[in-house]
């Protein structure tokens, strides 16, 4: 009795902030239509603030990039000292001071998030609000590592933790309080909105968002406030869960997946049941952690960290299409995927472009060799993000996941079973399309924000179950290595000698093989933009009705997108174990394949310019290597930045840079044409498919 | 099904449609024919279950669907959308649907034919040339000078006459179903457009015509169905129509004639 009752009274603890995790996604959801996949992050920050008022009674302020740095870099001077706490170390606040400051910051922050993200993009399409949140997520873990440091954090007691006895089962006290706290929430959540004027008008809101206005309902207000509720729930129930789990910056920051499978049961809108099967999972998941540590006899396979993920395709399987979608009016553009005509100059401005790229391959000192082979392999897993992402308009949140897979595979194929490197890189990429196609089969028959969901599930599932666990790639928490490839036995990797150059690693050879590999890669990509398939994958992307109508099979082209773009970060991936040489799961975790979007979406989603430009941006690619030698040393705050700006591209600009170079580009072509009296530039000469 | 003695053999038949909404009957038991190389019309005032009609045939409502479907006499009622286009089953849609991020003879390339695993390989070698159809609709509908550019630089006349013609590119087009395509367009423009109808038809394509403006439908189509509260209640030509008791009663009630 006790083994299976104890660990299902345990999970009350993670129960309760799944629950109310849960319960903060539907608020927000309801009230703007937005899934905001930061806000696991949100109860880490505010946990952490809570923690540091308690540990020293400073107030913490995010960290702001000093915005003076690069002068001060390139000067070598120090302008200003940039702040980083309000007040002075001492004494620990009390619990209810240290909490409303929390709370107030996790309000305050609720309230900026809606303002300055959420509002702008009201009209925008699914894929920009979902890339917003995915910043909002990636910027407030980075600023949690980088205020807070990485290392997990103890919190005082809060409710009283003496064990009582509950039918036979000594339990800290503590986990019933919580349990409490979020049935009254959920109960007050409830109330408020079935028998409330604001509660009423929030519903009719997220039904028709222009009947609620016409009402005289306002939804800008509704969304503000509901926002703010959302945010401070997060922070409330952080805080009052640190006791018990500890802080930690992915703990709660991560545990967002779980509670989208409970709001999802939910179908993110009902409060029990987004609570009880929060509650239900955390039992669930302290089940399974026993039975797998008791009953030896249960086969070792990672079921309980597959539980979110299988969670949320059972939601997704059996709900289908039932999540509720809003009615408000899209009115905005989805990035342009623009292919340019191949005119001459077009060819030579390439041709140029990879004579460059080898120059620096081949001559730069080997730092700048370096940055340039990462950013290469950064060229080739954007293109997969640029596949799937831009051009099907489906976001998919676990690129990096898919390109250790073939990381992992192309060592066990190449260096362990000999296989010579075409086959086991063959195997390797279709090991990565294999995983990429599993795991987008339960969201065919959804879009926009779920897949984004079933994929950040996956991703998290495919790192947890085998990349971090001994057996299926014979991983067991250590490195693997993989040697150099070679065909017709020459070497090529990154030690392997070459001509000619100062013998430093990473020698040119890899660097012409890794540059061989990405021009193939643009230019299969561009082919592919201009291919039958291509353009009825803008046609999917855009209204999949209508392409059904017109003869699309819409899913099989989504399947072919994501074997594609799969097939690409497989090759990444492959890559990268060359690259590094010796390599675990770090460097394929969640936050990396957040990494790839953000950069991608940045640099320009839906091209293949724009999948170069994120090349130079990837963390110790050229671009962070040029920054840190010649401008200031980015590189803690790689992250961090990359959530803010990956948050601006997506309010103010979805082009990215390269749309944006390619606007103004195109905007003093007509000048200069107008001031010759000529027309503007002829649509003819730009779009012609 | 046997083929009519008529001079124009029914290309597409629906029996006993009907159409559920949980318990509301949005279209019920409706038997219509389309006839080749004919411009059928189906009227009805708002809300008669015109749009869910069409939405029913072409197999977007595949859980409240019930009944048979029937084209060029085989039964195929509860086949998917894309696979419909590509027996001949095509539509355009009232809010247009066109494809914005690509050019109008990329909207029409696309709709052109099923893709096969064999040509997709093939495009990343060596990209295929627009097949022949698609130039032959861009001549058909003059669509020379507009072919390269992007949908919303047109205007709503073109963006119509863009959605016809995706809808013609299908491989095989056996019958077109237009769902209110005059909406939103001005007296001379819904002539223009109805004049462009009437010559497709009279080129040897088939339609099916639906739209509340009595004046186009009574111009250009060579029979009629009236739909009223799901039910069909007349059918017959323009004339017959025009004096039909039941009809005048049913849009002297909406106020539309």
């Amino acid at each position: 009795m006790d083994t299976i009752f104890q660990p299902l009274l345990f999970g009350f603890g993670p129960g309760a902030i799944i629950a109310a995790l849960a319960l903060g996604l539907v608020v927000s959801y309801r009230a703007s239509g937005v899934i905001n996949f930061g806000h696991g992050a949100i109860a880490t920050y505010i946990t952490y603030v809570y923690i540091s008022l308690r540990d020293d009674g400073r107030y913490p302020i995010p960290p702001l990039p000093n915005p003076f740095a690069p002068i001060e870099g390139i000067f070598g001077i120090e302008i200003i000292d940039f702040p980083t706490f309000i007040g002075a170390p001492g004494e620990g606040l009390t619990f209810w001071p240290a909490l409303l400051l929390s709370l107030s910051t996790a309000g305050l922050l609720g309230i900026i998030i809606h303002l300055a993200v959420f509002r702008p993009l009201r009209y925008a399409p699914t894929l920009a609000k979902v890339v917003a949140s995915v910043g909002i997520m990636l910027m407030l873990q980075a600023a949690v590592v980088l205020r807070f440091g990485s290392r997990a954090r103890q919190s005082p007691e809060i409710f009283p933790a003496e064990p009582v006895d509950f039918f036979g089962v000594r339990i800290g006290q503590d986990r019933f309080w919580l349990l409490g706290t979020v049935i009254v929430t959920t109960l007050v959540l409830w109330g408020v909105s079935r028998y409330t004027r604001f509660g009423v008008a929030t519903r009719a809101a997220a039904e028709n968002e222009r009947f609620a206005t016409l009402l005289g309902f306002n939804a800008d207000v509704q969304a503000g406030v509901s926002w703010i509720v959302a945010s401070m729930l997060a922070g409330l129930f952080g805080i009052l869960v640190s006791p018990i789990t500890g802080a930690t910056p992915n703990f709660f920051t991560l545990l967002v997946v779980t509670s989208l499978g409970a709001a999802l049961l939910g179908s993110m809108s009902s409060f029990w049941i987004a609570a009880l099967a929060g509650i239900g999972l955390g039992m669930a998941d302290q089940l399974l952690f026993r039975i797998e540590l008791d009953w030896t006899w249960v086969p070792d396979i990672g079921i309980r960290r597959a539980l979110p993920f299988l969670v949320i395709a059972a939601a997704m399987v059996l709900r289908g299409e039932t999540m509720p979608s809003r009615g408000a009016v899209i009115a905005e553009r989805l990035p342009d995927a623009f292919a340019p005509a191949l005119t001459r100059w077009r060819k030579v401005l390439y041709l140029a472009f990879v004579t460059l790229s080898l120059t620096i391959v081949v001559f730069a000192p080997f730092e700048f060799r370096s940055g340039m082979q990462n950013s290469m392999i950064g060229v080739i897993l954007a293109l997969s993000a640029v596949i799937v992402t831009g051009y099907v308009g489906q976001i998919s949140l676990m690129q990096m996941a898919l390109a250790g897979v073939s990381a992992f595979a192309v060592a066990s194929f190449g260096t362990e079973a000999g296989m010579p490197l075409p086959l086991a890189l063959v195997l390797a990429i279709a090991a990565s399309i294999a995983f990429g196609l599993i795991a987008a089969l339960p969201s065919l028959r959804t879009r926009g924000a779920s897949l984004a969901i079933i994929t950040l599930a996956s991703g998290l599932a495919i790192d947890e179950i085998f990349f971090q666990r001994p057996g299926w790639f014979g991983l067991a928490r250590t490195n693997k290595s993989s040697d150099a490839p070679s065909l017709f036995g020459i070497e090529f990797g990154p030690s392997s000698p070459f001509v000619i150059g100062d013998d430093k690693i990473p020698t040119p050879s890899f660097g012409v093989f890794v540059l061989v590999m990405t021009v193939l890669s643009c230019i299969a990509v561009m082919r592919l933009r201009r291919s039958r398939l291509g353009q009825q994958m803008l046609a999917v992307r855009v209204n999949e009705r209508a392409a059904a109508a017109a003869g699309i099979n819409v899913a099989a082209v989504k399947l072919a997108a994501f074997g594609l773009s799969s097939a690409f970060a497989g090759l990444g991936g492959a890559l990268t174990a060359f690259k590094l040489g010796t390599y675990g799961a770090d460097s394929f975790g969640i936050f990396s394949s957040l990494n790839v979007l953000a950069f991608s979406y940045l640099g320009g989603i839906a091209t293949v310019g724009g999948a170069v430009t994120a090349g130079t941006l990837f963390a110790e690619g050229i671009g962070i290597v040029a920054s840190n030698e010649w401008i200031y040393d980015v590189g803690s705050y790689t992250a961090y930045t990359a959530g803010l700006f990956l948050i601006g591209t997506a309010v103010y600009n979805n082009e990215g840079i390269d749309g944006f170079q390619r606007n103004q580009f195109h905007g003093l072509v007509n000048i200069v044409r107008r001031r010759r009296g000529l027309g503007p530039l002829d649509p003819k000469a730009t779009t012609n498919g | 099904m046997a083929s009519e003695p008529s001079a124009h053999d029914v290309v597409l038949q629906t029996r006993g449609l009907s159409v559920t909404f949980g318990g509301l009957t949005a279209v019920n038991e409706v038997d219509l024919d389309c006839r080749a190389g004919q411009l059928t019309g189906l009227i009805g005032p708002n809300g008669a279950g015109k749009t869910t009609f069409i939405d029913a045939v072409t197999g977007f409502l595949p859980n409240n669907a019930t009944g048979h479907v029937e084209l060029d006499g085989t039964d195929v009622f509860g086949r998917p959308p894309h696979t419909l286009a590509h027996l001949g089953l095509t539509r355009t849609w009232q809010t247009l649907e066109l494809f914005d991020d690509i050019t109008v003879r990329e909207n029409l390339t696309v709709a052109s034919e099923p893709l096969r695993l064999r040509d997709f390989a093939q495009d990343f070698f060596r990209p295929r040339k627009v097949p022949d159809r698609v130039e032959e609709v861009i001549t058909l509908l003059d669509f020379e000078d507009i072919a390269d550019r992007k949908p919303r630089e047109l205007s709503q006349g073109q963006r119509k006459m863009v959605g016809v013609g995706r809808a013609l590119t299908a491989p095989d087009t056996r019958v077109l179903l237009l769902d209110e395509p005059a909406a939103g367009l001005d007296k001379s423009e819904t002539e223009w457009f109805g004049d462009q109808l009437r010559s497709l038809v009279d080129g040897g394509v088939s339609m099916l015509l639906i739209d509340h403006d009595m004046g186009l439908v009574l111009r250009v189509c060579d029979r009629i169905h009236t739909l009223v509260f799901g039910e069909l209640i007349a059918s017959g030509t323009p004339t017959e129509i025009r004096s039909n008791p039941e009809v005048v009663r049913a849009y002297l009630g909406s106020g539309e004639i």
